[in-house]
């Protein structure tokens, strides 16, 4: 006799956006995580995946948040973060950065094997195919760089708002290019981030839709930011706000 | 140390001293290497191959037609002439294709191509199907500036000569034991881009070029 | 030298000008769509695309493992064919190599197929200076040569310049032609290119062209060329030199056909480009054309300094240009911002590695890493990768500004230590919170200016996660 499936064990990657601009993502993510059957855990130890270091050149101290990361994450089943980014760091750069590090390497590379991006873990690991969620509006999503280059994530997150009822989705033009944020690129080249922001909002614009959707804080607050600067209607929210039926309050950088 | 030796010696200290690093460049240039995966494109067979071959070349804007033998070139020359109103002459090499036949009406010349060459005939040796491509080889049967300098460059290509791709068109070029000063490919009339982003057919090269099909 | 020296350190100044350019703004949103959509379509007609990437990347990387003899091979067939093999170590080495071929044949112009390494190596410059005249013959080329300028991307090197400029630069330069004449189309403007041009391909004494490959088995140099200039500038003329660096070699003609079926679809979305020639030595005998003399100038320039490092794999480029064709950054600000040869991603990757990460660096910076040259690159060369190396080494060498330094390190401390890093964070959030209550937003920051210039910074949530978390 068997009984049924233990549940996954997952532990929330929260990340630093979410942490501090949007815990309403958070809480969305495991109100998805729980309704799809998993138990959620918050590890205490985690703080940030490193990438601020990382992409700046900086090895030894993404190394060391690295470390970091990788003990408060041991021993779960899964660890997913609402953040292509962030996911990618764990998934794809970990295992490079420790790669001469014989005694971090294993490490490394077993939680990079367990860590993936909200959206596509609910899709691709635990098959979930509808959400059962409803939001009158006209949205249009913008594909994050790493979730969509580093890890595929492209029709997954199309696939679940399909199944928002009342949820229209439009196209833009040019969903896959990048809207400029990349981190500290958007204030050490602010110039070229603006004109690139400013491109990505037209193009959001262009579409008519209400909302932009997209997997990552950051790029959602630059283009929110940017929105707003411009006086355009549009509203951006992360994208498991809708799936979660959590879209309801100020959307990002609106006001309470 | 030459500027050569300099060169190889830093090259060979980067390549540390690997085994077999001789051998595996021998057997790679005796055509032992890996092969790419080969196109299903370039593996086309019998009618299928020239239709293909008609189709690329039309799409990279070259015209073709069809004549039954070579004995029925000049006449169709003639008339492509008229229908594009070029005078009635043309610039070609030596080729034996050429040389017996009777061009009536057409008066032929043979040599180099000069500053002004309204309308210029040259041989393939062969065509690859996968690209609508002619590949031209250099010398006395067809002057290279031949296919450069013609305003109209006219081209004829037995169907026999018409390969799938590059691997039967390589394999057919080693067993001719072709080894001309240069090969040319050609995939359709010379263009630009570059007066605003707008594409331009005849830039340096033929403003026109037309394939024979022979056979 | 007088060649255009580089900008490159003053990235930022050339930034702010190029966004400033309306006709640059305009000529890079004429052609944005253009190559990414036809670069697209030819992918999507060739089902095995990928797997040629595959192989392409596998073979450049077993030639470079073993450049030493494949480099002596090609030297002896060149020989064999009887032309003259020249190595160069550095840009002078071979601006002084070319100018000695151009003496010794008594030249005093000099056709110009379209190469980059001509630009690398300022070979204009230098061959003007000694009394010997430079015909850029591309037409991309020839109009930058007119203005004055250095290419603005490597295969469409006038993609800048708009057609009103064209027209203004015809009329001032052809100066023999009717004051009057109608230009207004575009056909008209190519027609009187070609004529004026065509004489000179008659009156060049050397021509000189690049080299798409160089093949090992043959000692045979591939140019892959749409307008046939190139192969006037080398058919024509007495003297022929080919300028290639020694990373263009592959070992034989079926392996130059793997890359042949990725250059031109990754480049303009053609499945051929229009002429791809395989020369080999002067003409013999019995050929009633081609040069009497063929020279090839192997140059090293850097690139052996390459081998063996993190940056091998750059190695590999073959110089289609997709990378700036897809890059956002390159599209905003176009290829002379970059601030010298080699602009986009590659330019970013290839720039510190020719002329150091002190003028070079800023490049590699200046990037989301957004991973989209990588994800349509040919030769499947990891650019994000490496423009991350180089801001490594700019790291370990402390060339990235001491605050950012300090504040890295500073912040690792407390990001290695979560609880710390949560009540330092939160603190802050809180102190900006409270700052901003019911706002939303922010229009002006202090310390974010760069971002709050153009765009709102959003409130953060007067709680954290963690805390919310903790009190559910």
């Amino acid at each position: 006799m068997t009984g049924p499936a233990p549940k996954p064990r997952v532990a929330l990657f929260v990340t630093c956006l979410v942490d501090l601009f949007r815990p309403r993502v958070g809480f969305a993510a495991v109100k998805l995580l729980e309704e799809a059957g998993c138990t959620v855990e918050v590890p205490e130890g985690q703080s940030c995946c490193g990438q601020p270091a990382y992409n700046s050149g900086d090895r030894e101290t993404a190394k060391r948040v690295a470390r970091t990361a990788i003990e408060a994450f041991e021993g779960y089943d899964w660890v997913v973060a609402p953040s292509g980014s962030c996911a990618a760091m764990v998934a794809k750069d970990y295992p490079e950065l420790f790669r001469d590090d014989p005694a971090w390497l294993p490490r490394a590379e077993a939680l990079a094997g367990r860590t993936r991006e909200i959206v596509s873990f609910l899709t691709d690991v635990l098959g979930v195919e509808r959400v059962a969620a409803t939001l009158e509006t006209t949205a249009t999503y913008h594909d994050s760089c790493s979730g969509l280059r580093s890890l595929g994530v492209k029709a997954q997150p199309r696939r679940l708002l399909a199944s928002v009822d009342g949820l229209t989705l439009t196209e833009m033009t040019d969903p896959e290019v990048c809207c400029g944020f990349g981190g500290t690129f958007c204030v050490k080249f602010s110039d070229i981030s603006t004109k690139m922001v400013g491109d990505k909002t037209g193009n959001i614009a262009a579409t008519g839709a209400d909302l932009v959707l997209a997997g990552d804080m950051g790029c959602l607050m630059n283009m929110a930011g940017k929105l707003s600067r411009e006086g355009r209607p549009q509203k951006a929210r992360h994208v498991v706000e809708v799936l979660a039926g959590m879209a309801d309050g100020p959307a990002i950088g609106e006001g309470a | 140390m030459s500027a050569r030796e300099a060169i190889l010696a830093r090259v060979r200290k980067a390549a540390g001293g690997a085994e077999g690093r001789e051998a595996a460049v021998a057997a790679r240039l005796a055509g032992n290497g890996p092969h790419a995966p080969r196109p299903a494109q370039a593996r086309s067979e019998g009618a299928a191959r020239l239709e293909l071959f008609e189709a690329k070349a039309r799409a990279a804007d070259a015209t073709v037609a069809r004549i039954a033998t070579v004995a029925d070139l000049p006449a169709a020359l003639a008339a492509e002439l008229r229908a594009r109103n070029l005078p009635a002459t043309v610039r070609t090499g030596a080729d034996p294709l050429f040389v017996g036949l009777d061009w009536g009406a057409v008066e032929r010349t043979e040599g180099v191509g000069r500053l002004e060459e309204p309308a210029t005939l040259s041989r393939a040796e062969f065509g690859l199907a996968e690209t609508g491509t002619l590949a031209l080889a250099s010398g006395p049967m067809n002057p290279v500036t031949l296919t450069f300098l013609g305003e109209t460059h006219f081209v004829a290509l037995p169907t026999a000569d018409v390969m799938a791709g590059f691997e039967d068109f390589w394999a057919a070029w080693r067993a001719r034991g072709l080894d001309p000063r240069t090969l040319n490919f050609v995939t359709g009339p010379s263009r630009s881009a570059d007066i605003g982003q707008t594409l331009q057919l005849g830039a340096h090269g033929p403003v026109a070029l037309h394939i024979f099909l022979i056979g | 030298m007088t060649a255009h020296q580089p900008t490159s350190r003053q990235f930022k100044k050339n930034v702010t000008a190029a966004l400033a350019n309306e006709n640059l703004q305009r000529a890079m949103r004429s052609t944005q769509s253009g190559f990414v959509g036809k670069r697209a379509k030819a992918r999507d007609a060739l089902p095995e695309f990928d797997s040629l990437r595959d192989a392409a990347r596998d073979l450049k990387n077993h030639t470079l493992a073993h450049l030493d003899l494949y480099l002596e091979r090609y030297e002896t067939e060149v020989k064999a064919s009887g032309g003259h093999v020249h190595w160069a170590e550095t840009a002078g080495d071979a601006r002084r190599i070319v100018l000695d071929i151009c003496r010794a044949a008594g030249a005093k112009t000099v056709n110009k197929g379209k190469t980059m390494i001509s630009e690398e190596i300022g070979l204009n410059a230098h061959l003007e200076e000694n009394g010997v005249r430079a015909v850029e013959t591309d037409l991309g080329e020839y109009i930058i040569q007119l203005r004055g300028e250095a290419p603005s991307h490597i295969i469409a090197p006038a993609v800048h310049v708009t057609v009103p400029e064209v027209d203004a630069l015809f009329r001032k330069t052809h100066a023999h032609l009717p004051a009057d004449r109608d230009l207004s189309e575009l056909p008209t403007m190519l027609a009187e290119a070609r004529a004026v041009l065509r004489q000179k391909y008659f009156e060049a004494d050397v021509g000189v062209t690049g080299a798409n490959m160089l093949i090992a088995e043959t000692g045979q140099s591939v140019i892959v060329t749409n307008e046939g200039n190139g192969d006037l500038s080398q058919s024509l003329p007495r003297v022929h030199i080919v300028l290639a660096s020694i990373e263009k070699i592959v070992p034989t003609l079926e392996d130059a056909a793997t890359v042949l079926r990725v250059l031109a679809r990754s480049a303009t979305g053609q499945e051929m480009s229009v002429y791809t020639t395989f020369s080999r030595g002067p003409r013999r005998a019995e050929d009633p054309d081609g040069p009497e003399e063929y020279h090839v100038v192997l140059l090293d320039n850097g690139r052996t300094g390459m081998l063996g490092t993190e940056f091998q794999d750059m190695l590999r480029c073959i110089r289609c240009g997709a990378c700036m064709n897809h890059c956002p950054v390159y599209q905003a600000v176009g290829g002379h911002a970059y601030g010298w040869v080699y602009p986009g991603p590659m330019g970013a990757v290839l720039t510190p590695s020719l002329i150091g990460v002190e003028e070079g660096g800023q490049l590699p910076n200046a990037s989301t890493f957004c991973g989209r040259c990588e994800s349509v690159c040919p030769m499947r060369i990891p650019l994000p990768k490496m423009m991350r190396h180089w801001r490594e080494r700019e790291f370990e060498k402390h060339l990235a500004p001491a605050a950012s330094r300090y504040g890295l390190r500073f912040w690792g401390f407390f990001a290695a230590r979560p609880a710390l890093y949560r009540r330092a964070t939160g603190l802050a959030a809180r102190a900006l919170a409270a700052l901003g209550r019911g706002r939303g937003r922010f229009a002006a920051l202090p310390l974010a200016g760069g971002w709050t210039r153009s765009r709102d910074f959003p409130t953060p949530a007067p709680k954290t996660f963690m805390q919310q978390w903790k009190e559910r």
